[in-house]
């Protein structure tokens, strides 16, 4: 380990889950809309008309590479505000018709806490459970289904052990209910095919750098009759939904990024498949208790979870970060909390097996040599580790005794 | 030599320069702050291990541009530091959990886990020493004898001696804030904190109210037994400090002792503190052999004392020239000789 070189060494990126490399292509893309075409898309002068031009036209593109309508496109500052969006807005909309919203134990932080929000305003909120692998079964949701449900809330894949959920299954439930149905697909869109009809929502979370567009931007697909309470007021932005002045470049470069993901994505995320189930194998083969977390098949293309017991994921992440390796742990303590992941408790795993837990998440630029060089580096690590863990050792000696 | 070294680095002004000091002997560094679970305050100021202290540990590591880390130790504090503090006070001790997390935690998971993680050295910002004697790692006592931490440092198993850094060592607190301004750290003027991190604000009596210690009134004694007033809670009393009775107008009282079954503090004259000696357990020593006489301190501000020590069996009986005051039980007694560090332990009893 040469540390000398922190600041400047060759890096292997595994967090694309986290957040993705802008494209080049997408910041040509922006760059002149924060030069020539400078202009407020409300203006009603040229410059104010090819800005929102090119708004327009980026509508046009997200809304077709989901079989949506233009006009049910709202561009939002990102995943977070879209999944806020979303839920507040449906549940201040339907206040006279209900006050039950249902949701699962392994949402993001984004769609957990403006749902705990809503609980302190006097909305009820169920949140379902998984099975073991991640899953929520669509029989779970009808059941929870009331005559005073307003919102059901799942998310498409869960950013942390890359399940994917039956959402066309529970979208179908959700509108012989007549409930309206939203899903965060933040991680999936632009990388898993799909369209709103196929998936039955009514309302749809996604953002820009997720798919190596820039940050700042997202997209809530609200189905047209759909009733919202606008959360941001001000001016009539968005058809009235959404108040606030265009990001003009940001919805410019999602927009490309979408363009360029409908180009590489069914032979990409074969190929970083591939990459995928090369690295769990290889971690299976040589280092030995191991737990894969989420799901064996229903799971995103380029995500790896795994708990290596005895084993803790901030060393790890630690000792790996020092050799130039980025992944994310599901226990890191971050300056506010040192809670373990509320998603590997909700799958069944022990406060142990979370500390253990990995996750490696691979991109477009992923390569072969990548995997390679994480597979070499990464044993001996969690010997080192293992060999101060009192705990790995007496449970290894006993093993020893038993033969 | 070039070294792998860790700095252990708390956002205090300290372990700031500390890193400081490291990178510029040419180490490679990286910081690493402790993450202990403390929960963050709610208005009033941070306490050392708050979200405050880490972005402030974060920050000087970026101006550094040194690695960052933080690392979770909430569990090694609840099973190595916070029980046993409890446990000390349900027995009528008053427990001191800096030497323990220093010893179990600071240079002993944390120490573990970086070697494993390939470094040589973990380093940190206490005002402290590490010299070379006959061959081998010896703690000796820092420059500035008024900031000197080895009473806090004295039970770091003997072994992890040679993997420990002390970059303070030559220096004072007030050149440790100068070279803090003199290369615009941020935290140069940061007050220092002196309250143990794990306890909240509200203070002692609701820490361990919550941790089901009964804090609840009880009576003042004199050694016959004769109730002499009413206290607080026996947990809110340590030996040798002012007893202060409703009402009363004699000579001034001290607290001579803890009863903490009978929930009754035992208090008597200045003159009844003094105790020719004591009696030590858990000793750990950072040297083969105790000499014969050496200078013992029982506790952090003491000036130290004179003595001569033998064991009994484990038991270290501590015997001094002159017979001291408020030697009290829970608290450590730590042996020095020539401002080297012997090692020390546990105080159980004074001698009487």
């Amino acid at each position: 380990m040469r540390l000398i070189e922190w600041k400047t060494m060759k890096r292997i990126y595994l967090d694309h889950a986290a957040t993705t490399p802008v494209d080049p292509e997408v910041i040509e893309a922006m760059l002149p809309f924060f030069r020539e075409t400078f202009g407020n898309p409300s203006s009603i002068h040229s410059f104010g008309q090819q800005a929102r031009s090119a708004v327009e036209g980026a509508r046009e593109m997200v809304a077709s590479f989901m079989g949506a309508k233009p006009a049910e496109i709202v561009f939002t500052s990102g995943g977070t505000e879209s999944n806020n969006f979303a839920i507040k807005g449906i549940a201040w909309a339907n206040r006279k018709k209900g006050n039950h919203i249902i949701t699962s134990a392994i949402e993001h932080h984004a769609v957990m806490e403006p749902c705990r929000f809503l609980e302190r305003e006097g909305f009820e909120v169920t949140f379902l459970s998984v099975d073991s692998r991640g899953l929520v079964d669509p029989c779970d949701v009808e059941k929870a289904i009331t005559d005073r449900t307003i919102l059901v809330s799942i998310m498409h894949a869960n950013n942390e052990i890359g399940t994917l959920q039956p959402i066309a299954e529970i979208g179908k439930i959700a509108r012989e209910c007549g409930v309206c149905f939203h899903t965060d697909a933040v991680q999936t869109f632009g990388h898993v095919p799909f369209t709103v009809d196929e998936l039955n929502v009514d309302l749809l979370s996604l953002s820009a750098h997720k798919l190596y567009g820039p940050k700042g931007v997202g997209v809530l697909y609200v189905r047209k009759g759909t009733r919202m309470e606008p959360h941001m007021h001000g001016g009539e932005q968005e058809g009235k939904r959404r108040a606030s002045t265009h990001n003009v470049p940001g919805i410019v470069g999602l927009s490309k990024a979408v363009e360029l993901a409908g180009k590489t994505m069914p032979g990409e995320e074969a190929r970083i498949a591939g990459l995928r189930d090369k690295l769990i194998r290889g971690i299976f083969d040589r280092v030995d208790d191991v737990r894969l977390n989420g799901h064996p098949e229903r799971r995103l293309a380029n995500n790896v979870n795994v708990s290596i017991t005895y084993c803790e994921g901030e060393a790890m992440l630690l000792s790996l970060d020092l050799m130039g390796i980025a992944c994310s742990t599901g226990s890191a303590c971050s300056s506010t909390s040192v809670e373990p992941s509320h998603v590997l408790r909700a799958i069944g795993l022990s406060v142990e097996e979370t500390r253990g837990s990995l996750r490696f998440s691979l991109g477009r630029h992923t390569e072969d040599h990548e995997i390679d060089r994480l597979l070499d580096v990464l044993p001996g690590i969690v010997r080192r580790l293992r060999a101060m863990s009192p705990a790995y050792r007496s449970m290894t000696a006993g093993r020893g005794a038993g033969g | 030599m070039k070294d792998k070294v860790v700095i252990a680095i708390s956002g205090g002004v300290d372990s700031s320069v500390a890193a400081l000091l490291l990178k510029e002997q040419g180490h490679e560094v990286v910081g690493i702050t402790m993450c202990l679970g403390v929960a963050a305050e709610v208005g009033g100021h941070t306490k050392c291990c708050g979200p405050r202290e880490i972005e402030d540990a974060r920050r000087v590591c970026q101006i550094l541009e040194i690695p960052h880390y933080t690392m979770d130790f909430s569990g090694d504090l609840e099973e190595h530091i916070v029980r046993t503090f409890i446990e000390e006070y349900a027995r009528g001790r008053t427990p001191n959990p800096c030497v323990a997390c220093n010893r179990h935690i600071k240079f002993g998971t944390l120490l573990d886990k970086v070697t494993a993680m390939g470094f040589d050295f973990i380093a940190t910002g206490h005002y402290a020493k590490m010299e070379r004697k006959e061959g081998r790692s010896a703690l000796a006592r820092s420059r500035e004898a008024r900031k000197d931490q080895t009473y806090f440092l004295h039970a770091i198993k003997r072994e992890a001696l040679d993997r420990i850094r002390f970059p303070l060592a030559d220096l004072t607190k007030e050149e440790v804030r100068q070279i803090a301004r003199a290369n615009r750290l941020p935290v140069s003027d940061k007050q220092e904190s002196q309250d143990i991190c794990f306890i909240p604000e509200e203070g002692y009596g609701a820490f361990l109210r919550s941790r089901s210690i009964d804090v609840k009134p009880g009576q003042f004694v004199d050694r016959e037994g004769n109730v002499l007033g009413i206290h607080r809670g026996y947990a809110l009393y340590t030996t040798g400090q002012r007893a202060r009775l409703g009402g009363w107008s004699g000579e001034p009282l001290y607290v001579l002792a803890i009863d903490a079954k009978k929930n009754r503090v035992v208090v008597g004259g200045k003159a009844d503190l003094l105790a020719p000696g004591l009696a030590a357990e858990r000793v750990n020593l950072l040297v083969d052999d105790l000499p014969a006489r050496c200078v013992a301190k029982i506790r952090y501000a003491h000036r130290g004392a004179a003595c001569r020590v033998d064991f009994d069996g484990d038991l270290l009986r501590v015997v001094f020239d002159e017979p001291q005051d408020a030697i009290t039980p829970g608290q450590y007694v730590v042996l020095y000789d020539d401002g080297f560090v012997l090692g020390g332990g546990v105080i159980r009893e004074a001698l009487t």
